[in-house]
This record gives structure tokens, sequence and C-alpha cells, in this order.
């Protein structure tokens, strides 16, 4: 069967344990089913599909499923990752600490120009915070990358968030593909904006 | 998320192992499309494929397009679909499942999660809700995922 989309990103949740990585791939965060089996066994990838300015887009996404507890994740888990979401709970001060080590982990295993973003997750427990929104966005101008508060309970900003990374990591394909081909055939890849078109992430287009 | 509830005895991991010896019985090689059973034979066209859209049963997540997959017999055990206090209370178990959607790419699902290695087995849960075991693939046969006619929806 011909391939029945435009672009595969793969995309990667890193931060300590308990930031909610896992429940920002859920779309009822509460409510998620949870067989004994599946709790049990632990899931390894989702594979979700969006559409950005027209084009299908296939995200595989992987949790790094509590290996972070034993700081094993190493080059074997970042090989081909395309983008790379830094998740901190706005909650554990640690957790935002600990952002900056993991950018270190980042740079020593993962590839030169993967596209990163930071997500201060749980921002529904605003009364909990240890963590300012200011500080999260000062983080993240320091590193220069994209900044937003998150919340998989309320969802808040997830769909944004993997948007925002798979159309960072489209531009720069498209950058780089017509910087290799300046010289020859096909015109200049047309990105237009139109958000409005977007396709829903987490909520299911039922006919 | 993480470990099972303290409620339940036993993990249910001794059920997967069966799956792969199981399914070894059948034939290696999916048997042809046309042979619908009576249930499904409105569900697969002329051409053996997917007429309506696969979804989960729970949450309505879209897991495949119409005519994404193949239609496919082959016997397989998978985990029981219940909640952690039902699993309790029925133990272990699983079910044969008879009837799948064959799909040839990983990449043709819409919306999917893959569990961690079982053996040599990835069991399919639903991207969304992670209902599930939904389907199922063996990792000796790469270009092979099966998703139970059962345990989805269609639309």
């Amino acid at each position: 069967m011909a391939k029945t989309y435009d672009y595969l990103f793969k995309l990667l949740l890193i931060g300590d344990s308990g930031v909610g990585k896992t429940c920002l791939l859920f779309r009822f965060s509460e409510d998620a089913f949870n067989t004994t089996f599946i709790s049990t066994i632990g899931i390894d990838f989702k594979i979700r599909t969006i559409e950005l300015d027209g084009k299908k887009i296939k995200l595989q996404i992987w949790d790094t499923a509590g290996q972070e507890r034993f700081r094993t994740i190493t080059t074997a888990y970042y090989r081909g990752a395309m983008g790379i979401m830094l998740v901190y709970d706005i909650t554990n001060e640690k957790s935002f600490d600990n952002i900056k080590n993991w950018i270190r982990n980042i740079e020593e295993h993962a590839s030169s120009d993967v596209e990163r973003m930071i997500l201060g997750n749980k921002c529904d427990m605003n009364e909990k915070r240890q963590v300012s929104k200011e500080k999260g966005e000062k983080l993240a101008i320091d590193y220069g990358i994209k900044f937003l508060e998150t919340s998989a309970k309320s969802s808040i900003n997830v769909e944004e968030a993997f948007f925002t990374l798979a159309r960072d990591i489209m531009t720069k394909l498209n950058r780089k593909m017509n910087d290799n081909s300046s010289s020859g055939a096909g015109g200049p890849v047309k990105i237009t904006e139109n958000r409005s078109k977007k396709s829903s992430f987490f909520r299911c287009t039922l006919l | 998320m993480e470990p099972a509830a303290p409620s339940s005895p036993a993990p249910p991991a001794p059920a997967a192992p069966s799956s792969p010896s199981l399914s070894s019985s059948s034939p290696s090689s999916p048997s042809p499309p046309p042979a619908a059973a009576p249930g499904s034979a409105e569900l697969v066209c002329a051409q053996g494929r997917n007429l309506k859209a696969v979804l989960c049963q729970r949450c309505g997540s879209r897991v495949l397009l119409p005519g994404a997959a193949t239609f496919a017999r082959r016997e397989l055990l998978l985990p029981a679909m219940k909640k952690k206090a039902v699993a309790a209370a029925a133990a272990s178990g699983g079910d044969v499942v008879r009837e799948h959607w064959l799909v040839r790419d990983m990449f043709s699902f819409e919306n999917v999660g893959f569990t961690r290695d079982v053996g040599n087995v990835k069991f399919l849960v639903c991207a969304d809700c992670e209902a599930g075991p939904i389907g199922w693939h063996c990792l000796d046969d790469k270009d092979s995922f099966y998703v139970a006619l059962e345990r989805v929806a269609h639309e």
C-alpha cells in the first residue's frame, strides 16, 4: 500500500519520575483504562497522527517509562529522535532544577540538531506551585528553547505542545531540503500558517 | 501507570507467553480474506479490506482509517480486557480470538499504543485511554500487526 503520510517524527519525553510524562500521552488522564495486565508491562511507545498545514504527520512518541530512575537513558534511547519534550512538574522544584541535567544528557547523547521544548506540567495545581511561570520562561530563554506550561489532567496546552514541536521539526526539515536543493529543481516549500485547520490530537473526530 | 494495584493477587504476565506457542499452531501466513464470518461480512470490502474505520470500543479513539487493513484469520490468545478490580477477581485468563485486521506497516495506524515486550510479543492498546490489549504483534514478523475485530468498534 502506498505511504499514507507525509512526515514521520520520532519524539521523546524526558524528565524526572513523577512529573506526568506518561499522562501527557493520555486523552483521559484520570480515567485511563489501566488493566492490570497493561499497567504491569507498560507502554513502550505510541503512534499518533496529526495534520499540520495539510500535511499528515505520524508521531512516534516514546516514554522513558521509569528508566530515568536508574539514569540509564543513553544513546540507544535517543537514536533517531527528532524532537524531545523536557518535562518538569511545577509543584516540584527538584524536577525543575534537573531540567539542566537532562539538557546536558541530551547534548551528550542525542543528535545535535534535535528540536527541544520545555514543559512545566501540572499547571492545574497552582496552589501547590513551587516553580513560577517566569522561572520556567527564563530557563527556556537561556537555552533558546520554547516553553509551555501544561496540564495533562485539564488538557491545557498538551495538544499545542505536540503541534508546536512537530511544526518546528517540519520547518527545520523543509529548510534543510531547500538548502540541499537550492540549485536544483523544485521551488521552495511553502509553509502556510493555517492553524485553524489543525486536526484534533486528543479528541477523536466522530463521523 | 506503574506497578499493579496491591489488590491484584498475581501479575497476569503468565497469560502472555502462551500466545506465541498458540499462534504457531496455525499456519504462518494468515488465511486469505474472502472467507469472512457472517458477523464480519459487512465489515469487509470485496478486496478484503476494512470498510469502516476501526475505533476504540471505550473512548472512540481512531485506530485505523477505512481500507488500512486486510481481514485475516488466525488464532491468537489475548489477555483479558478487564479493569483491575474485575481482573483481580477473575484471576488471569484471556480469550482466543480468531478474526483480525492485519496491518502491514506500523505507521498505517492512526493512533495506537505498543506495550513493552512480553517474550517476543508486543500487545496493542488504545493510544488515548490504553484500553486493551486490542491487538498483537510478534517481533519475529516485523510486518504483521493484528487487531482483533471483537475488541474494537467499527464506524
